[in-house]
C-alpha cells in the first residue's frame, strides 16, 4: 500500500545525534525513504577567528574543533605553523606529541564505541567506555593540566615535559584498557549476538561512496581501503614505530565499530614502543610568543581519530594568518550519510549515524 | 484475603459494624502502603544495582545509602508544573497515566504476596484475569500515543502495540500450559500443587518463554523499543512530564514486581521450600527473579522492532504451542 509517509525531524536536540546534528527523514512505515542532513547549528566561525588571532593564541580555539580529539588538532596546527616558519622541533617533542596523539586517539575511539553502544540501548557500555577513558584523561591532566581541552602544544614544542613516573602510569593504564577491550567489551559488544544482530549488514558504504565523498579514516578503512597517513606519509615519530593498518572488508556498521576496537589495540602497541625509546632533550625550542610567519602557502595533513584532518594556511608575513582552511574528516563522512541511510529502518538510522562518528564541533567549525 | 485476616483480628476487640468499617480502612491503608512503597523501593534497588554494574555509586546523599532518594524524587515530581502541549487531546492525555498505573496496581492486588492469605482481591481464575489486565495496555498506549499528536509518539505507540500483541499470544499459551499441568487457573492452587516438584522442572522451555515474553509485554529493557530513549526520545511518553510521567514510572516498577511474582508462583513453587518459613522463601525467590530481570536491562542492547517481532512469531509462539501440545498429550496419558 502506498502511503504518504511522514517527515520526521530528528535533532538538533536528540539524544542520539551526538551534538547538534539534524536529520530530516521521510519515513514510510518504519523505513527511511530519504534523509537529509542539516548542519550549522554549532557554527562559530573558527576559520575567520584564525585571521584575528596570533599564531600561538589560536591553540585554545583549535582545541574545541573536535572536542573529543583535541590534542590531535593542536598538533596539526602546531605542525602547520612550524612548517610555515620552516622550523624543526626536537626529537623528544616529536615523540611526546606522537604519544599524546595516540592517547587522544584511544580516548576518542572509546567515546565513539561507548556512544555507539548507548545508541543501541546499552547505557552500561557507555559508562564503561568512559570509565576507561578516564584513566587516560587523568594522565593527560597530570601532564598538561587540562583534560578535555588541554592546550598543551605551542609553536616549536609543548609546554611541559613528562612528569616523573608518568611512564609507569601510562603503562598500567594501557594494560587495563587492553584487558577491558579484550574481555569485557568483547562480551558486551563485538561478540554479543544481540549487538551483532543490530549492527551487521546495515549502513553499507560502498567503495564508490567512500571515494566520491572523500570519506577517510576508520570509516574508509572499514571498507577495505588500505590508507593511513601515519604509514603512507609518516609525520612526527610514526616512521620509527611498527604498526599495522587496520582494515575490514564488510564496510557495514559492525565493520566500522571493529576498526575502532582494533585501532585502540594498535595505538596501545604504538605508545608502548615509543615509551621504550623516548629520547632526552628539551620539550620546546625558543620561539617568541608573538611572531611573524614568512609569506606563503602551507598545507599539512594528519591522521585524526576520525579521518584525515588538514589545514591550509595562507600567510602574508604578518603576525596573524591571512586565511586558514580546515578540512574536517567528519564533514566528509556526513556527506555520505544520506546515501547510506536510504532504505534503512528507523531504528537503524540512529545506529548508522552513530557509526560514522560525527563530531559537530569540527563539522560546523 | 488480607481483609479477612484483618477482620478476624479486629472483631475480637471491637463492637460489630465498627470492626467492619475499621478493617476496610486498615486494608485500604495497607494497600496504599504497598502501592507507594513498592515502586519507590524498587526504584532505589534498580538505581543501586545499575550503579554497581556500571562502576558508579548511585544515590548516596539522601538518607542512609541514598534510600530516601526516590522519596525525594517523588516529591520533586509532584511539585512540577503540568506542561501540556497545545496540540494534544486533553482527555486522553490526562486519563491514560491514571488508567495505566491503576492497571498495574490491579495486577498486583490479584497476586498472593507471600502466602495464600496475603492477597488483596481473591478471585477464582485469577491467572486469566491477570492476562486480561496485561492485554489492556496496548490499547491504552495506542490511545495515549494518538492523543499526544506527536510523530515520535505515534511511532512508539504502534511499535508498542505490535510488540505487546505478539508476545501476549506466547504468554497466554504458557499460562494455558501451566494451568493444564496443575489443573487450575487459580494461582494459589497452582502454587499448592507444586509443593514437591516445581513447574520449572516439568516445563523449562515454557519458563524461558514466559521470562522473555513477560519482559516484552511490560516493555522492560532490552525490549523497551516503544519508549527507546535513544531512538524515539521517549516514544509514546514524549509529551508527558512531571507527575504524569511519574505515574508511568510507578506503573513500570509495579509491573516488574508483578511479573516476578507471577514467575515465582507459576514456575518456582511460590512459598514452597524447606527449613525457612514460606513467606521468606517466596520473597527470596522473587528478589532473585527481580534482579535477573533488572540485570538484563543493564547488560543488553535492544533489538530492532522487526527482529523482535520475528523472534516472537517465528520462535516463541510456535515453541510455546508445541510445548502446550506435549503437555496435553502427557496429561492425557
Amino acid at each position: 500500500m502506498e502511503g504518504k509517509g511522514i517527515e520526521l525531524n530528528i535533532g538538533p536536540v536528540h539524544p542520539a545525534t551526538h551534538g547538534v546534528l539534524k536529520l530530516v527523514a521521510d519515513i514510510e512505515a518504519d523505513t527511511v525513504k530519504n534523509a537529509e542532513v542539516e548542519i550549522g547549528f554549532l557554527h562559530r566561525g573558527k576559520e575567520k577567528t584564525a585571521e584575528l588571532r596570533y599564531f600561538n593564541s589560536y591553540f585554545p580555539i583549535v582545541d574545541k574543533l573536535d572536542y573529543v580529539g583535541a590534542l590531535n588538532w593542536e598538533i596539526l596546527w602546531a605542525s602547520t605553523v612550524e612548517k610555515a616558519m620552516n622550523i624543526e622541533t626536537n626529537e623528544r617533542v616529536k615523540y611526546i606529541r606522537t604519544i599524546m596523539a595516540e592517547m587522544q586517539r584511544i580516548m576518542s575511539h572509546l567515546v565513539y564505541i561507548g556512544a555507539f553502544g548507548q545508541d543501541l540501548g546499552n547505557l552500561t557500555f557507555f559508562v564503561w567506555a568512559l570509565r576507561e577513558r578516564e584513566l587516560l584523561m587523568d594522565i593527560v591532566e597530570e601532564i598538561s593540566g587540562g583534560r578535555l581541552a588541554p592546550m598543551y602544544n605551542r609553536v616549536g614544542g609543548v609546554f611541559y615535559d613528562f612528569t616523573d613516573g608518568i611512564v609507569e602510569k601510562i603503562d598500567s593504564a594501557l594494560l587495563r584498557i587492553e584487558e577491558k577491550v579484550k574481555k569485557e567489551y568483547k562480551a558486551m559488544t563485538y561478540e554479543n549476538s544481540l549487538f551483532m544482530m543490530r549492527s551487521k549488514g546495515i549502513g553499507i558504504m560502498s567503495q564508490k561512496i567512500i571515494k566520491d565523498n572523500g570519506v577517510t579514516g576508520p570509516n574508509m578503512r572499514a571498507g577495505g581501503i588500505k590508507r593511513d597517513l601515519r604509514k603512507d606519509e609518516p609525520y612526527l615519530a610514526y616512521d620509527k614505530v611498527d604498526f599495522d593498518i587496520i582494515t575490514e572488508e564488510e564496510s557495514d556498521v559492525y565493520a566500522r565499530f571493529m576498526v575502532r576496537i582494533r585501532e585502540i589495540l594498535e595505538s596501545i602497541k604504538i605508545i608502548r614502543q615509543l615509551l621504550k625509546s623516548i629520547p632526552e632533550g628539551d620539550v620546546k625550542i625558543s620561539t617568541p610568543w608573538i611572531m611573524k610567519v614568512p609569506p606563503g602557502y602551507t598545507f599539512v595533513r594528519h591522521e585524526m581519530s576520525k579521518g584525515e584532518g588538514a589545514m591550509f594556511l595562507v600567510t602574508d608575513g604578518g603576525l596573524k594568518p591571512y586565511r586558514l582552511k580546515i578540512r574536517s574528516p567528519s564533514f566528509y563522512s556526513l556527506q555520505a550519510l544520506p546515501l547510506i541511510l536510504e532504505g534503512c529502518k528507523v531504528a537503524d538510522a540512529f545506529a548508522i549515524t552513530a557509526s560514522i562518528d560525527p563530531v559537530m564541533g569540527e563539522v560546523d567549525r | 484475603m488480607i481483609f479477612d485476616e484483618v477482620y478476624s483480628v479486629l472483631t475480637a476487640y471491637l463492637p460489630p459494624k465498627v470492626d467492619l468499617v475499621l478493617s476496610v480502612l486498615v486494608t485500604f491503608v495497607l494497600a496504599l502502603i504497598v502501592m507507594i512503597a513498592t515502586p519507590i523501593i524498587l526504584g532505589w534497588v534498580d538505581r543501586k544495582f545499575s550503579a554497581r554494574i556500571q562502576s558508579r555509586y548511585g544515590p548516596i546523599y539522601v538518607g542512609k545509602f541514598g534510600i530516601l532518594q526516590n522519596f525525594a524524587d517523588v516529591v520533586k515530581l509532584m511539585g512540577k508544573n503540568f506542561v501540556t502541549n497545545r496540540y494534544v487531546d486533553k482527555f486522553s492525555y490526562n486519563i491514560i497515566p491514571i488508567l495505566s498505573s491503576i492497571l498495574s496496581f490491579l495486577i498486583i492486588s490479584l497476586l498472593p504476596l507471600g502466602s495464600s492469605g496475603l492477597v488483596f482481591v481473591s478471585l477464582p481464575y485469577n491467572l486469566l484475569f491477570i492476562y486480561i489486565l496485561l492485554a489492556f495496555s496496548p490499547l491504552l498506549i495506542i490511545i495515549a500515543s494518538w492523543g499526544e499528536n506527536n510523530k515520535f509518539a505515534v511511532l512508539g505507540g504502534f511499535r508498542s502495540a505490535a510488540q505487546i500483541t505478539t508476545y501476549e499470544l506466547a504468554l497466554i499459551v504458557t499460562f494455558i500450559s501451566v494451568g493444564m499441568l496443575n489443573g487450575s487457573y487459580d494461582i494459589i492452587s497452582i502454587i499448592n500443587s507444586q509443593s514437591f516438584i516445581w513447574n520449572i522442572l516439568y516445563l523449562p522451555l515454557t519458563a524461558i518463554i514466559f521470562f522473555i515474553g513477560s519482559l516484552a509485554v511490560i516493555e522492560r529493557a532490552p525490549f523497551d523499543l516503544p519508549e527507546s530513549s535513544q531512538e524515539l526520545q521517549a516514544g509514546w511518553r514524549i509529551e508527558y512530564s512531571g507527575l504524569k510521567y511519574g505515574l508511568f514510572l510507578i506503573g513500570d516498577y509495579v509491573k516488574l514486581l508483578a511479573v516476578s511474582i507471577i514467575f515465582v508462583s507459576l514456575f518456582l513453587g511460590g512459598w514452597s521450600g524447606a527449613f525457612l518459613p514460606g513467606i521468606i522463601w517466596f520473597w527470596i525467590k522473587t528478589i532473585i527473579v527481580l534482579m535477573l530481570l533488572m540485570s538484563l536491562r543493564w547488560t543488553l542492547g535492544r533489538p530492532r522492532i522487526d527482529q523482535l517481532l520475528s523472534i516472537g512469531w517465528r520462535w516463541l509462539l510456535p515453541l510455546s504451542v508445541i510445548n502446550l501440545i506435549i503437555v496435553e498429550i502427557v496429561m492425557l496419558i
